[in-house]
């Protein structure tokens, strides 16, 4: 009998499983330990942090990343450049030569000075691989370094091939150029095969680490900056976030930070909870619809305009992220740089006008009334998203019923997130729901892929008769040296890409945070991939 | 007929509630009483009422109307993938078992090669290269089950051919065609009842868990396993919306393999027969 019993235990085990997510946390006896020691920070994160490699990408995550290394520029509050590792900087005229005047107070965690050898020799050791195997190419101020030079101890000049605004803002991101201790080089220097120890400037250094269980991080008494009050802190590897959330209701986490990092409805939840405390970050990116005007049907303005206002967009978000969102009108949100004098997306929600639109298009609605057909071809539209995001799920349910109300009918498959990826680079795609970069990345990273072949976006510009001119006038505004006429070539390409209505925003990405009340001081950070938590107190 | 009955009264009732399924199964477009994909924000997460029986999800959709929908795609595709592996598994097994030799290595050892790997991953592996939806999963499962049929029926075959009916019918002259016809897969159809019974159990659960990981049905078409994959992320607030879907695969599942177990004992199969196929 073992053979049937094992399906009806199966069976009973599957809807365990969907009662028994409430016993599932992964809690230890060390929890109550934790709780007495006061100066430890336990932080719930779904993933390992894996490799603490400050030129390495996934599974290593960028949090932890950029809690142990430092950059020479920080993205600070609205995208403002703050000096970290390099207390100034000189810009030549001419915007090829940037010349950067290290901290004298800042030093590894091993007790190693910041030299301007050591910070040249992490630059070496991108750069060669960016020309070697190309890994860091995407991040562009890599590809137009042409020297990196150390003048004296506390001083490095690195010049460029062309002139490029962005170059500072490309060095305060997460990752790969962030500096690494001299103990930290393996004999070749090739760090793309690890690293000897973890050593950075940062506020905290790893203590100890066990592989999809847990990383503590301990407070770096070299840490140049204000030296955080926290000890230690432990991430605590939970995968599911139900799980997670009733961790931090049992005391045994302290603080859930992340984008949707609790489902909205247990956010909601957690919300009435009088034991904690919940925040919401300003927005770090956008949701969008982006559309490839390759293809037929959405080649015309008209229809692409028709779908951006048929669908309730505030009731939606509202609903779906239960008031955690907020509703996009702008392709980049208002608190990123240059992007303040871009007036909103005029699409208000409008279905009878959306169906003139169609009308006009040509894609008049069938004899049945429910489907929408030009020359016998029906009005039919593939829109893909990723798989495990529920929210962009339920978000494409409910803009794929109302479409269908007004007679499009558009049929929704759900990706990996890998390979979402990889057919958006292959431009093989209708509608594509993702976001951009966000902090600290655009808007140039943006501008820059929406001018560029090779990923999903340019597809977006292929129908507009000034194609050619917009990509010239974004090359213009990434190599421009007076900031003033950048804001102006800013401005008139936002407005350009939105009047296209072939990227509609839908809502602003952001994080949340819950936890105890004894957790004072946290404040989100303006970068994306980073937590700050140097300013946390525990009472 | 009735003296049946009276003899086997659990093998058939659980053949009248599989058959009640199937009939649902099939009357569900008008047994739903709304649209089970018409979205309607305002009337979201709502309790059980006289228009919406038991309530709303999420999205504001009838759960009632998308659980008698979802077994469509749960029983119907469950019920095709059963017929399909099936038909290959009999003809590899008996092809491989009555004529041995070369053809029997070279099936044999393809079946060992998939075989050896574990069956959920294998279907995860081949959806992911044909790429998300139900059509998809219901090609990845054929293809990994229909080697578990293959070598039971071989083995079958391998025994009944030493069986002195056979060995006379081959004496006289039979064609191998027909001793195969007459003699063979009339004796294996018995274990291939039960079997059946207790693979549609099999094959519900994997394609509702695929769905549960987004590989499967595409949205807005109801599936149990999708459904419980959107109720997930109300787990707090509404459980209803994880537990009735979940209730519906583990009662349809324990339902299957009770008529399993009834069939079992009314031919005297022993399990040990099947045993080249685990459960899950």
């Amino acid at each position: 009998m073992k053979f049937q019993k094992k399906s009806i235990v199966a069976s009973l085990m599957l809807s365990a499983a969907i009662v028994g997510l409430a016993g599932c946390s992964t809690s230890d006896s060390s929890s109550k330990a934790e709780s007495e020691q006061q100066d430890v920070l336990t932080v719930a994160w779904p993933r390992d942090v894996a490799e603490m490699n400050p030129h390495v990408y996934n599974p290593s995550q960028m949090f932890a990343q950029t809690m142990v290394y430092e950059p020479l520029v920080g993205y600070g509050e609205d995208g403002k450049l703050v000096p970290m590792l390099a207390k100034s900087w000189d810009i030549s005229k001419d915007g090829k030569t940037y010349t950067f005047h290290l901290r004298s107070d800042a030093k590894f965690s091993d007790g190693s000075e910041l030299t301007a050898d050591v910070v040249k020799r992490n630059f070496d050791e991108v750069l060669r691989q960016t020309t070697e195997n190309g890994t860091h190419a995407w991040l562009t101020v890599l590809t137009k370094i042409k020297t990196v030079n150390v003048v004296d101890d506390a001083t490095l000049k690195m010049t460029l091939t062309e002139p490029y605004y962005a170059t500072l803002q490309e060095l305060a991101v997460a990752r790969p150029v962030r500096i690494l201790g001299d103990a930290g080089f393996p004999k070749d220097d090739d760090t793309s095969k690890g690293v000897k120890e973890a050593v950075g400037t940062g506020p905290w250094v790893l203590k100890d680490y066990k592989a999809d269980d847990y990383a503590i991080y301990e407070r770096n008494e070299h840490y140049w900056g204000t030296k955080p009050d926290v000890k230690e802190i432990k991430v605590k590897v939970i995968p599911d976030a139900e799980t997670t959330a009733m961790a931090l209701e049992k005391g045994d986490i302290d603080l859930i930070i992340g984008e949707g990092a609790v489902s909205t409805e247990t956010f909601k939840e957690l919300e009435k909870d009088d034991n904690l405390e919940t925040q919401i970050s300003e927005p770090y990116a956008t949701r969008q619809l982006v559309m490839n005007t390759t293809r037929e049907t959405l080649s015309d303005v008209r229809v692409r305009e028709a779908l951006a206002m048929s669908f309730d967009k505030a009731t939606m978000v509202d609903s779906v992220t239960a008031g955690m969102e907020e509703t996009a009108d702008h392709v980049l949100a208002t608190n990123m740089p240059y992007t303040k004098d871009v007036a909103a997306q005029k699409a208000a929600y409008d279905p009878k006008k959306a169906a003139t639109l169609l009308d006009e298009a040509g894609w008049k609605l069938n004899a049945s009334g429910t489907a929408r057909e030009k020359d016998g071809k029906p009005l039919e539209i593939e829109m893909m998203y990723v798989s495990a995001d529920t929210i962009q799920k339920t978000m494409a349910e409910a803009m794929q019923s109302e479409w269908a109300a007004i007679g499009i009918k558009v049929n929704l498959v759900s990706e990996e997130l890998a390979n979402q990826v990889k057919r958006f680079k292959g431009d093989d795609f209708d509608i594509n729901l993702f976001s951009n970069y966000g902090t600290p990345y655009d808007p140039h990273t943006f501008v820059n892929i929406v001018a560029s072949e090779g990923f999903g976006y340019h597809t977006t510009m292929a129908s507009y008769d000034k194609q050619q001119a917009l990509n010239k006038e974004i090359k213009r505004a990434l190599t421009s040296t007076d900031e003033k006429k950048r804001q102006a070539l800013y401005t008139d390409i936002l407005t350009q890409i939105q009047e296209q209505y072939s990227i509609v925003p839908i809502s602003y990405i952001n994080k949340i945070a819950v936890y105890q009340h004894d957790v004072e001081g946290l404040q989100f950070a303006p970068n994306r991939d980073e937590h700050s938590f140097t300013g946390i107190k525990l009472k | 007929m009735r003296t049946f009955i009276k003899q086997h009264k659990l093998l058939t009732f659980y053949s009248v509630l599989v058959l009640l399924l199937f009939v649902v199964t099939l009357l569900a477009p008008w047994l739903a009483p709304n649209n089970p994909t018409t979205v309607n924000l305002a009337l979201k997460l709502q309790g059980p009422s006289a228009q919406y029986p038991l309530g709303t999800d999420h999205l504001g959709r009838c759960v009632l109307s998308r659980l008698l929908i979802g077994m469509q795609a749960s029983l119907g595709s469950a019920a095709f993938i059963f017929v399909c592996a099936l038909s290959i598994g009999l003809m590899a097994g008996t092809i491989a078992g009555y004529f041995g030799g070369w053809i029997d290595y070279v099936l044999m050892r393809i079946c060992e090669t998939m075989m050896a790997f574990p069956n959920l991953l294998l279907v995860i592996g081949l959806v992911g290269m044909f790429g998300p939806g139900l059509k998809q999963v219901v090609l990845a499962l054929i293809l990994v089950q229909w080697v578990y049929y293959a070598r039971i029926f071989r083995g079958m075959v391998l025994s009944l051919k030493t069986e002195n009916y056979v060995k006379v019918a081959r004496i006289n002259g039979s064609s191998s065609f027909k001793i195969i016809r007459k003699h063979i897969v009339p004796n294996i159809m018995p274990p291939l009842l039960v079997m059946s019974t207790l693979e549609m159990g099999w094959s519900i659960m994997n394609i509702s868990s695929m769905s549960f990981l987004g590989l499967g049905v595409q949205a807005p078409t109801p599936e149990w396993g999708m459904m419980i994959l959107e109720g997930k992320s109300f787990v707090r607030t509404n459980i209803e919306l994880m537990l009735y879907p979940g209730l519906c695969i583990m009662l349809v599942v324990i339902i299957f393999n009770l008529l399993g177990e009834s069939l079992a004992s009314l031919f005297g199969v022993k399990k040990q027969a099947l045993k080249g196929k685990e459960g899950l």
